[in-house]
């Protein structure tokens, strides 16, 4: 059978037990429908966890909060009874499942929001006391009473229920289909939405908003640096991770009937992010599995083995077994499940592999090839068109020019006053010893840190106080000195992160797909390709980034820079530790840039063989002042650059390598 | 001192090391040299014990290192300064120091050894206050090799100490590993810039995809042609 026709077969078996299973459950007596659709609630929360924490990479320990929101939405707008201002005008539970969804997405935003600067530890802190603060407040708006010096504009409103809830709750009303007596019905809308996320969730994942995500769960300054707004990013991966469970959250107060906030506590969301972890952080399958699995063992599992044990209590004539409930127990199996799979399995039970996957064939690494010389004709040709297309008419004023700019650090002083000139079409090499600048510049230049003086000016138009991915789009792109990849993305997604800022498609285009996505999609994957292809890394698309040796990480940062569509290239020393031939092929490729796309290029460089070779101009940097500009040649005499930086060997070490080229 | 004997590492089915010999003497400066992804980095882990050797025995001064864990194989007075940032990027450049002598007791010598990392790398003192972080790409690769001189270790391993560094510092740290060589500290250097390293270095050994594939006294590696090709880059 093809691999086609079997996962069919699996997909039709999947759909029929899915199809079948509340049938045969009744027929058999086993009571478990409800559970099962309950735990299916949960697969829903789970997945809006999983975008936050597995995609964004951003702790979230009170989401709970936002399954609260949405069970409330529904409660206060679906309730025939409650003493709410909209009482007696109970919506239909099908309006309210979206005005939900679209309450706690705008929760999302709202939390989202001031918690953008933070990450980690701090972020964690701030949602587990928002997760505290929202129970805290449905208690409390139950009895609402506002007295401004004796006017009383709201007496005694009870707009939550407070400590009682909300109950009833209307339910769904469909002609013809009992929602009130059985739980089938229930399985089977809660089954829809399951599904319908779980698609959407597939296709997202796989979209320019999903590698946004994974990009910013990486290394969020590379994202920045990459093109990608991290700002807008973080924020739809809350306001969407937040719909989910606005979602998740009326359905749930509905199929309850009442809903009080005892049920949003911060267990819940202790509970969430352990399905999210177990089934394994970012794998969709996984957070399925892991809901599933901890519902079914909390709702079904233990009640049956109490009963078993206990039978084996009486038949034993053991009391201390006859009156066991090991309900009582839950949290002690949480925990113990948990730690188990954290020791043996740390990336969750479905988690994505981060080793190479076992392969035939891996026996010559093709790590020790050296890397393919650059060729004219493997630039891509859209690269061409697309660079050439974006430069702006005007010739002859420089690309990038830099006045006056200063930055300080505290007390220290690390650029000061700094001049620089790009022309269009040059390669300037920027040098200076260690610690003099030079990343600093770049840093400012990009947009990474702001300057305290100064005037950047790309293209004719100031750079100045705009985000380092408006940069990007604008046509600067760059790498960095430590190579900052997005380690466990494969090599391929790298490259179509950086394609990011010139590819268009938003939520709604990704999870529908229409045929100029579609087209987008597949055009943004060839040109990748090409890229892979043109710095030599064709046949590695699919290993992790973090797998490729030292030389393929480095032009696989270039490859990414270039998906970004510069017109000006920031190298922050691109040869560190490459050996001579490496070094040589680095250098050519960006000879080639320079000379076929007309890139202009920035060069930090401390080979000397390099930056002296291709520079059209360098400046050097020390203590944050310029030294000195000029010709390479110009340089190589300074008696400032000799002294500071060069030295006296690097003329022997010059003369020993180059003098036969 | 050091040695390695047909030493096989994986990283899980990828053969990193494929039967590696090479063997260290007291008082050498011994150099690997090679392409990137042949297998030098993974040398230096597998002697440290931060990955494990599926065959092959690694020993040092006729103790086995192998079954030790890393901890008690730095103890035992080697050191390595590692390459790329592996500083501490919270503590001060003093803090990051101070805890390359953690497992000595000497206090006297841990303060002229303070002093010598100080006289070998005088923008570590103008820094001296400064969290790790902060430094420069360049300045992080110098507090690593002063953090590992720190230890005083009977061998040193260095990995790539002239990467990031201005010409004039790669001249200056060249100097200064014959300097801690001459004061009788054996060191396996580990270099892609292997022009100079063999001209410091007394032995080499050249690694190609995990293999020895050449070993020779450092002069006669300086006039093979194989090492000028591949590794000085000479037409």
């Amino acid at each position: 059978m093809t691999l086609s026709a079997r996962r069919a077969v699996n997909w039709t078996a999947l759909v029929a037990v899915l199809i079948l299973y509340p049938f045969v459950d009744r027929a058999i007596g086993l009571h478990a429908v409800h559970a099962v659709s309950d735990g299916m609630i949960y697969v829903l929360l789970a997945l809006g966890l999983n975008i936050v924490v597995g995609y964004a990479g951003l702790l979230d320990l009170g989401y709970a909060a936002f399954f609260a929101i949405g069970a409330y939405a529904m409660g206060l707008l679906n309730s025939p009874v409650l003493g709410s201002p909209l009482y007696g005008h109970a919506w239909s539970f099908w309006l309210c499942i979206w005005i939900a969804a679209a309450v706690s997405a705008l929760l999302g935003l709202v939390i989202g929001a001031p918690t953008l600067r933070v990450r980690g530890d701090y972020l964690a802190i701030i949602t587990l006391g928002f997760g505290e603060i929202i129970p805290v407040a449905i208690r409390n708006l139950g009895d609402i009473t506002i007295d401004i010096g004796g006017w009383r504009p709201v007496v005694r409103l009870n707009l939550t229920g407070g400590e009682n809830g909300v109950n009833p709750v209307g339910r769904p009303y469909l002609p013809g289909v009992p929602f009130e007596t059985d739980p089938i019905p229930w399985y089977f809308l809660i089954l829809v939405i399951g599904a319908a996320s779980v698609w959407a969730m597939y296709r997202l994942q796989d979209s320019r908003l999903g590698r946004a995500w994974m990009a910013i769960r990486e290394d969020e300054t590379a994202a920045d640096c990459t093109g990608v707004n991290p700002i807008t990013t973080k924020l739809l991966a809350f306001a969407l991770g937040a719909s989910f469970s606005g979602f998740a959250g009326s359905v749930y107060a509905a199929k309850l009937q009442a809903i009080t906030p005892g049920a949003f506590e911060f267990q819940v969301s202790i509970m969430l992010l352990c399905m999210v972890v177990l089934g394994g952080a970012g794998s969709l399958g996984g957070v399925v599995l892991g809901a599933m699995l901890i519902t079914v063992f909390d709702r079904v599992l233990l009640t049956q083995m109490t009963t078993l044990v206990r039978l084996v209590g009486r038949t034993l004539g053991v009391p201390a077994l006859v009156s066991i409930d090991l309900t009582l127990w839950r949290w002690f199996f949480f925990g113990l499940g948990l730690a188990l799979v954290m020791l043996l399995r740390p990336q969750g039970l479905l988690g994505r592999r981060v080793r190479p996957v076992a392969d035939a064939d891996v026996d010559e690494p093709a790590t020790a090839e050296p890397a393919p010389p650059p060729r004219v004709e493997a630039i891509p040709g859209w690269l061409r068109e697309r660079v050439v297309a974006g430069a702006p008419a005007r010739d002859g004023a420089p690309i990038l020019e830099v006045r006056g700019i200063t930055k300080k650090f505290g007390g220290v002083i690390a650029l000061n006053g700094i001049d620089l000139v790009v022309p269009r079409g040059a390669i300037i090499g920027l040098i200076g010893p260690n610690g003099a600048g030079k990343t600093t510049f770049f840093n400012v230049v990009t947009g990474l840190s702001a300057p305290d003086e100064g005037h950047i000016t790309f293209e004719g138009r100031s750079l100045v106080g705009l985000r380092p991915n408006a940069i990007v789009a604008r046509g600067i792109a760059r790498t960095f000195q430590s190579i900052r990849l997005f380690p466990y993305m494969t090599v391929l997604e790298n490259v179509l992160v950086g394609e990011n800022c010139r590819l268009t498609s938003s939520v709604a285009g990704a999870v529908l797909r229409p045929a100029s996505v579609v087209a987008e999609e597949a055009r943004a994957r060839e040109r990748a390709r090409s890229l892979l292809a043109f710095v030599g890394l064709v046949d590695k698309g699919d290993d992790l980034a973090r797998n490729l040796p030292y030389g393929d990480q480095r032009r696989l940062e270039i490859a990414r820079a270039l998906a970004t569509e510069p017109r000006l290239l920031l190298l922050d020393e691109p040869t560190a530790g490459m050996n001579p031939n490496e070094t040589e092929t680095l250098t050519r490729l960006i000879g080639l840039l320079r000379r076929e796309l007309a890139l202009s290029i920035l060069l930090i460089e401390h080979d000397m063989q390099v930056v002296m070779g291709i520079s059209d101009r360098i400046t050097v940097l020390d203590y944050g002042t310029r030294i000195a500009e000029g010709t390479p040649a110009e340089i190589q005499r300074h008696p400032r650059v000799i002294e500071a930086y060069l030295g006296t060997g690097y003329e022997q070490e010059l003369a020993a390598r180059g003098t036969t080229q | 001192m050091l040695e390695l004997a047909d030493v096989h590492t994986y990283y899980g089915n990828i053969r990193a090391l494929r039967g590696l010999t090479l063997s260290v003497q007291r008082g050498e400066i011994v150099t690997l040299i090679g392409a990137n992804g042949a297998g030098k980095t993974t040398t230096l882990r597998t002697i440290l014990g931060t990955v494990r050797p599926r065959s092959g025995t690694v020993s040092f001064n006729g103790q086995r290192l192998d079954t030790l864990a890393t901890d008690r194989i730095v103890r035992l007075g080697i050191a390595q300064s590692p390459e790329g940032r592996r500083i501490f990027p919270r503590m001060t450049v003093l803090e990051n120091l101070e805890l390359g002598a953690f497992a000595r007791a000497d206090h006297d010598g841990i303060a002229s050894d303070l002093e010598r990392a100080f006289t070998l790398f005088p923008r570590l003192r103008e820094r001296i206050a400064q969290k790790g972080g902060t430094l420069s790409g360049g300045e992080q690769q110098m507090l690593a090799i002063g953090r590992a001189l720190m230890a005083r270790p009977g061998l040193l391993l260095l990995d790539e100490p002239s990467m990031n560094l201005s010409p004039i510092l790669v001249e200056t740290i060249f100097r200064i590993i014959q300097d801690i060589n001459g004061q009788g500290t054996t060191i396996l250097l580990v270099e892609q810039n292997a022009r100079m390293a063999l001209r410091v270095a007394h032995r080499g050994y050249v690694i190609q995809t995990g293999r020895i594939v050449l070993q020779d006294s450092a002069a006669e590696l300086l006039r093979s042609d194989i090492v000028r090709k591949t590794y000085l880059g000479e037409k």
